[in-house]
């Protein structure tokens, strides 16, 4: 109860706090990465890679990459919010495999067979961090690192979120925050210090160089690698 | 009792030694090592107060000290960061020790020989209770105002709480008749802390008879007791101070023994020793007790005969070692009615005198009252009809651990019989290694302060009976005016601050810097002086020695 009320407070703050950009992101033009497909467990969902064929611009590499923030548009008692997340693992998919005989179709022909044009996908684990409203100039605003209450859906669309709108929703009340590490750190398992630097990484790629944070965010990278090494053996 | 909003932390279980328990506080209830603590227990039925003593503390919960690892990023950012709450989030283990409850039949602690219950509650123990049970003052409840009793000295407060919060009063009687040890090292406030209770024991209340033997003339601002409301009684009653320099103070000849003389004289032989006591011994028995050197001449001469050659030297060297001594005298003496009388503090001023001569005073006067005292408790005709307290500074020069002092033999005597007598001592020392052990271990009482030296904390260890473990554990961490006081006049040990004197104190260091850059201009000022050109021959040798 504490907790949340804190965060009410720092919220309204960071509204008037985040710095507003001048080309504000529009939420609505982010790239598409993909669509919810299933899910492991409240906070872990698996979210299929749009390809070719099934959007106008698929994403490219670099925009799915490890670590990437994503955010899924969720209308809530008539609220729009974005509920964040994060890709933690990724994983390829191909019914061919192991199919090593002869085939009907030529090399440069699509495959077909009944239900389903080309099967190879990219399958991209999604790890929920938090929620944020959407604001309207396409923003957000009170971003929250508690756990999200609500279920997204099959088929909800997952976007890459814009650096601008990844830091907002890491900063409260002008403060550096990962207060999801914990619940992160937890669903990524193995990798969950990776995702984590990775993290690290891009919001400190986002921050000025001489900003405050920069220090905080060595201190939390440095426990989170030695704790994850500490774990591992190697030291 | 404890109304749970006293209550500062819960008992957790019992600790590693027989009366030891562990209990656990927030961190926003700050108890401090050496904290005394309360908690209820039932006694034959009878709830009641057991006192502890709070011996360590530990964090058992807080931040890791991963989030330490940037100087400039203070740990509550980092925690703020990745969210983990820093409000109250530390936890302390600590441990303490029990005192016992007060039992008011034998004024004194009881130990319950029963750890409390885990989940008990502990709430810090009230001042007014702490003030009644902590000195020996044999009250009869365990909460009394003790500010309203009579012959008690306030020494100070407890360290851990507030400036005058819980303070300290103890009893005067105690450690006036079971004698006192102030220790510490130079500079931590022993003659502060002598003064103060030299104060306290010239109150109305108590007018004692106090004598300061004092080599450095360091007491001279006590006088500013007189004419202070403070320690006017309302019958009239005034401290007086009187100050005895070294011309007042004289030796007869008489008083001396043939210890004292031998310890005076350079290396006599063994004829001459066999000759002087045989004559001393003489001259003792004789009626009169006014004689001097020339009269024992002449009886050494009756019995030797004059021509006798360990008589011609012992003669020489009686007159230089005593006769030419302004302090030994054949008829005056420090009389002892004007020296000691109650509601007088005479202060002995010695520091013109030199080691050898301040050991024979004080080794006469010694002797003297105490056969006064003796007198007065045997019903015999006695200068001295009250009991009396003398106060020792640089206490190693008058009962030396090495022995070599003639007043050693006396401060043994009284030490371990002056109680019976109502003749106490108070020994000041910077060295308690280099106090006599059987002095040392027979003053009841001990104020002690900072010690750092080992082999001085060593002393304290094996020759004073109530320094505990604990006690002594503080002694290195003290700062300047805070002490343990121990021993007879309390029940149990406590660390005090010093309360602040009423009088100047008299005995700081000399500002150094400032006497020297004085001392240079004044070198400046005087007009320069040509030499005269030293026409002597060869380097003077000063005066030739005769011997």
């Amino acid at each position: 109860m504490h907790r949340s009320t804190t965060r009410q407070q720092y919220g309204d703050e960071a509204m008037t706090d985040t710095p507003t950009n001048v080309d504000s992101p529009d939420l609505d033009s982010c790239v598409r990465i993909g669509s919810i497909v299933s899910s492991n467990s409240h906070l872990d969902y698996v979210a299929e890679v749009y390809k070719e064929r099934d959007c106008d611009r698929p994403p490219e590499l670099h925009e799915r990459e490890f670590g990437q923030p994503v955010f899924i548009k969720k209308t809530v008692d008539g609220t729009e919010h974005a509920v964040m997340g994060v890709i933690y693992d990724t994983q390829l998919v191909d019914p061919d495999q192991g199919r090593t005989g002869p085939r009907l179709a030529q090399d440069d022909q699509a495959q077909f067979t009944p239900g389903y044009i080309e099967e190879r996908t990219t399958l991209a684990g999604v790890a929920l961090l938090g929620t944020a409203e959407i604001a309207e100039d396409g923003g957000i605003q009170e971003p929250t690192h508690q756990m999200p209450r609500w279920t997204l859906e099959v088929e909800d669309t997952v976007f890459q979120c814009p650096d601008q709108v990844t830091v907002s929703f890491h900063t409260v009340d002008d403060q550096i925050q990962l207060a999801y590490m914990d619940r992160l750190l937890d669903i990524a398992g193995d990798l969950g210090s990776e995702v984590i630097v990775a993290l690290i990484g891009r919001l400190r790629g986002m921050l000025p160089d001489n900003d405050p944070n920069q220090r905080v965010l060595d201190v939390v990278e440095q426990n989170v690698q030695w704790q994850a090494r500490e774990q591992r053996g190697m030291v | 009792m404890a109304d749970r909003s006293d209550v500062v932390g819960t008992v957790a279980g019992p600790g590693d030694d027989p009366n030891e328990f562990v209990f656990v506080t927030p961190s926003d209830k700050s108890i401090k090592t050496g904290e005394f603590i309360t908690y209820t227990v039932p006694v034959e039925d009878e709830p009641r107060s057991v006192f502890a003593r709070v011996t360590n503390r530990e964090l058992i919960r807080g931040l890791p000290e991963g989030f330490l690892a940037d100087p400039e990023v203070g740990p509550e950012t980092v925690a703020a960061t990745l969210g983990v709450p820093t409000d109250d989030t530390e936890l302390y283990r600590l441990t303490a020790t029990v005192i016992g409850y007060y039992d008011t039949n034998m004024t004194t602690f009881a130990n319950p020989r029963q750890l409390p219950d885990p989940g008990t509650p502990l709430s810090i123990a009230p001042h007014q209770q702490l003030e009644t049970v902590l000195p020996n003052l044999g009250c009869e409840t365990d909460s009394t105002d003790v500010t309203t009793l009579d012959g008690v000295a306030h020494i100070g407060w407890l360290l851990n709480r507030p400036a005058e919060a819980t303070n300290l009063h103890i009893p005067i009687e105690e450690f006036a008749s079971t004698h006192l040890a102030i220790l510490a090292s130079t500079g931590s406030g022993k003659s502060y802390t002598a003064s103060v209770l030299i104060e306290e024991m010239m109150r109305p209340t108590s007018r004692a008879s106090l004598l300061v033997f004092d080599p450095h003339g360091e007491y001279d601002t006590l006088a500013e007791m007189q004419g202070e409301e403070a320690f006017q009684g309302e019958d009239g009653y005034e401290p007086s101070i009187e100050y005895y320099d070294p011309e007042r103070l004289r030796v007869r000849i008489s008083e001396l023994e043939i210890g004292d003389v031998m310890a005076i004289l350079d290396n006599p032989s063994n004829r001459m020793q066999e000759r002087l006591s045989t004559a001393w011994r003489a001259m003792q028995r004789q009626e009169s007790r006014t004689w001097g050197i020339d009269e024992l001449i002449a009886e050494m001469e009756r019995i030797y005969g004059d021509d006798d050659a360990s008589v011609g030297a012992l003669e020489w060297r009686l007159r230089r070692s005593i006769e030419r001594n302004d302090l030994f005298h054949p008829e005056e003496n420090v009389p002892l009615d004007e020296i000691v009388d109650p509601g007088q503090c005479t202060v002995l001023q010695m520091d013109t005198l030199d080691r050898r001569d301040q050991q024979l005073i004080t080794t006469v006067l010694l002797r003297r009252m105490y056969r006064e005292r003796l007198g007065d408790v045997r019903d015999r005709d006695s200068d001295i009809e009250h009991p009396i307290f003398a106060l020792f500074e640089e206490g190693h020069r008058f009962a030396p651990a090495s022995g070599e002092a003639p007043s050693l033999g006396i401060m043994r005597t009284i030490t371990s019989e002056g109680r019976k007598f109502g003749f106490g001592l108070g020994i000041i020392s910077q060295r308690p290694s280099k106090i006599d052990q059987d002095v040392l271990s027979q003053c009841g009482t001990q104020i002690s302060m900072q010690i750092k030296n080992p082999s001085d904390q060593d002393a304290i260890k094996n020759s004073v009976e109530a320094a505990g473990e604990d006690v002594l554990r503080e002694l290195p961490g003290l700062t300047p005016g805070q002490a343990v006081v121990s021993g007879d006049a309390m029940n149990t040990p406590a660390l005090i601050q010093v309360r602040q004197r009423r009088t100047s104190h008299g005995a700081g260091s000399r500002p150094v810097i400032e006497e020297w850059r004085e001392a240079y201009d004044e070198r400046q000022r005087e007009p320069t002086q040509s030499e005269s050109a030293d026409f002597g021959e060869g380097d003077s040798t000063g005066v030739q020695s005769l011997d």
